[in-house]
């Protein structure tokens, strides 16, 4: 009983612990290691007892917890801790300080100016030659999708008999933002390799690769949200404001993608069984996200809920449904959360590739 | 000799190589500290190129001559020692950079000029005259996949040798196609390379071409400069020492 009340300090401390030893690439000596846990134990547990206390759980509480409450507070803790540790690198680490931040920062913003059109063509070029030799050329890029969306719809809808209001809108819309999420992350994982004939012969900054790739696959999922907004007339699917919360949750879901995909591509150039892994992890993932359905309402009580909470891409999938289907705001403080992390993650792996980058061409 | 402006300079340049097979997640998680061997390719080495100087490059093979260039291009940069180029614009000669196979060669001529740095109205500009340049008639409007080789090479060469930098560096003079574009090309080449204000570093292991072109020429062996200067001098050296 002890060891999964501690677990609910340790585990996100050991997380925290974790990140910094990421980002400060494994350079420190086990006792700097010692205090840090320390130091991050009892930030992590104050912050978390703080909100405890807010939230209504007055005393140390722990004891009465249920234990949805306790993975909760855990998961939590994690994404917290994700912060922290980034905050405190930048507060305490030499390597990198708030200075640095700020050079990487106006290199990123030079660099992105300066290659945005360069992106943007590619993704162009990309998109054209996808299609260039097809007989239906673009339409493809409706016909796909949406085929696909009325085989789940069949499966789901017909044999496993969903219930989910507008089944099909349901599932159109969810497919649309998970493809985009898995194939960028599958992209990410060789795309250094698959450019080599590029990174070899000039410079540019590695992650443009990947973002170009991004627009690649954003303006794919543009053309399904076209057909989802059509299918929302055809089934009357009542709207409201809260239709506009879809801007902030695609920001944060575009961040988030961008954060996760940059940092595997650098660890893609080293790890040649890496794109395995990701293809397995991500079709794990993709029942866990509830592309075909809602997770937070299937799922036994404390568990769906939880998965929706702290899965940023269900979760961007459920508030984008909730949004656009139900009506239904986000849940603001969550949502901030996930922007925040994603800013985080993104900032690490545009960090990582700055630092890493030299050393690609070296290496494929 | 007058004074005249550096363009480049190369100060106690030093490039590793960290020999670095692929790792698989086997070896990371199970050996550790995977003892890395470092392969020096450049070591400390220090010239500087003036203004419309040609330099040549010269040396056996793997004595860290392409290395060089392409540090000078950033596709990387030294782990030690600085290249400063004093902001000026700068192109390896590469074929074919980012070339799509599906695209048309139109398409090809602005997305490779636009990742050699060059803007789309530059490119738009100089667009005709790369058509005009690569001979090959209709099938700039197709996609490249159809080209023969030939074809293919020719655009290829006619994109980087009508988008002008300050300074050009070119590993191996290029000559592609048949005999006519051969000779076109190297004149082209010949008339790039000899504009006064432009610089040029070549890399080659011909030294009748370094002879004809360069005003200095540097030995590499195995990532040490072993001798700068006068062509001739350094090319008889050269040619001694290898025979």
């Amino acid at each position: 009983m002890y060891i999964i009340n501690s677990a609910i300090i340790l585990v996100p401390t050991l997380f925290a612990l974790f990140v910094h030893n990421y980002i400060c690439h494994g350079k420190i000596t086990f006792l700097k290691k010692l205090s840090f846990f320390f130091i991050y134990g009892v930030i992590v547990g104050g912050l978390m007892y703080t909100i405890a206390w807010t939230k209504g759980i007055k005393g140390i509480g722990i004891v009465y917890m249920t234990v949805s409450h306790k993975i909760e507070f855990t998961l939590f803790g994690c994404v917290m801790s994700f912060c922290i540790a980034f905050a405190i690198c930048l507060a305490v680490e030499k390597d990198i300080t708030s200075q640095k931040l700020k050079m990487y920062l106006f290199r990123f913003q030079s660099d992105i100016r300066k290659y945005f059109h360069y992106a943007v063509c590619s993704a162009k070029a990309e998109l054209r030659s996808e299609v260039a030799n097809a007989y239906l050329d673009w339409l493809w890029w409706l016909i796909e999708p949406f085929c696909m969306m009325l085989i789940y719809t069949l499966i789901f809808g017909v044999v496993f008999k969903a219930s989910e209001q507008f089944f099909p809108v349901f599932i159109f819309s969810g497919l649309a933002m998970w493809t985009f999420f898995s194939r960028g992350i599958n992209v990410s994982v060789n795309i250094v390799r698959v450019n080599k004939g590029i990174i070899s012969k000039i410079y540019l900054p590695k992650f443009i690769l990947y973002f170009a790739r991004m627009l690649v696959n954003g303006f794919k999922m543009l053309v399904s949200f076209a057909i989802v907004v059509i299918m929302m007339f055809i089934f009357h699917v009542p709207l409201s404001v809260n239709v506009l919360y879809i801007i902030p949750i695609m920001i944060v879901f575009f961040l988030f993608t961008f954060g996760l995909g940059t940092i595997l591509m650098h660890f893609g150039v080293y790890i040649n069984d890496l794109s395995y892994i990701v293809g397995i992890v991500l079709s794990m993932l993709m029942y866990f996200t509830g592309t075909f359905y809602s997770v937070g309402n299937r799922i036994p009580a404390p568990f769906g809920e939880l998965l929706e909470q702290f899965n940023p891409i269900a979760y961007c999938i459920a508030s984008m449904r909730n949004a656009i289907l139900y009506c239904k705001a986000p849940q603001m403080d969550l949502l901030i959360m996930w922007a925040i992390v994603s800013i985080v993650l993104a900032a690490l792996g545009v960090y990582t590739i700055y630092r890493n980058e030299n050393a690609y061409v070296k290496v494929i | 000799m007058e004074d005249k402006e550096i363009v480049v300079e190369a100060k106690n340049v030093c490039i590793h190589y960290r020999i670095m097979k692929n790792i698989t997640v086997r070896h990371n998680l199970f050996q550790k500290h995977a003892h890395q061997e470092v392969f020096e390719a450049v070591k400390d080495v220090s010239f500087t190129v003036e203004k419309g100087g040609i330099l040549g490059i010269i040396g056996r093979n793997g004595s860290g001559k392409s290395t060089l260039l392409r540090a000078i291009a950033g596709v990387f940069s030294p782990n030690s020692g600085a290249i400063d180029l004093k902001g000026h614009t700068v192109s390896l000669m590469a074929l074919g950079v980012g070339f799509k196979d599906n695209l048309t060669g139109r398409d090809n001529i602005s997305l490779s000029g636009m990742l050699l740095g060059f803007s789309e109205k530059q490119i738009q500009n100089k667009m005709e005259e790369i058509i005009d340049f690569a001979e090959i008639g209709d099938f700039i409007d197709r996609p490249v996949r159809t080209y023969s080789s030939g074809m293919h090479s020719k655009l290829a060469f006619a994109i980087t040798a009508m988008l002008e930098t300050d300074i050009m560096l070119v590993d191996e003079v290029l000559s592609v196609g048949d005999e006519r574009f051969k000779k076109k090309s190297l004149n082209k080449m010949q008339e790039l390379i000899n504009d006064k204000n432009r610089t040029v570093i070549i890399v080659s292991h011909s030294i009748d071409t370094l002879k004809n072109f360069c005003n200095r020429v540097m030995w590499i062996h195995d990532g040490e400069m072993k001798e700068i200067g006068e062509p001739k001098e350094v090319l008889d050296h050269y040619v001694k020492f290898m025979n």
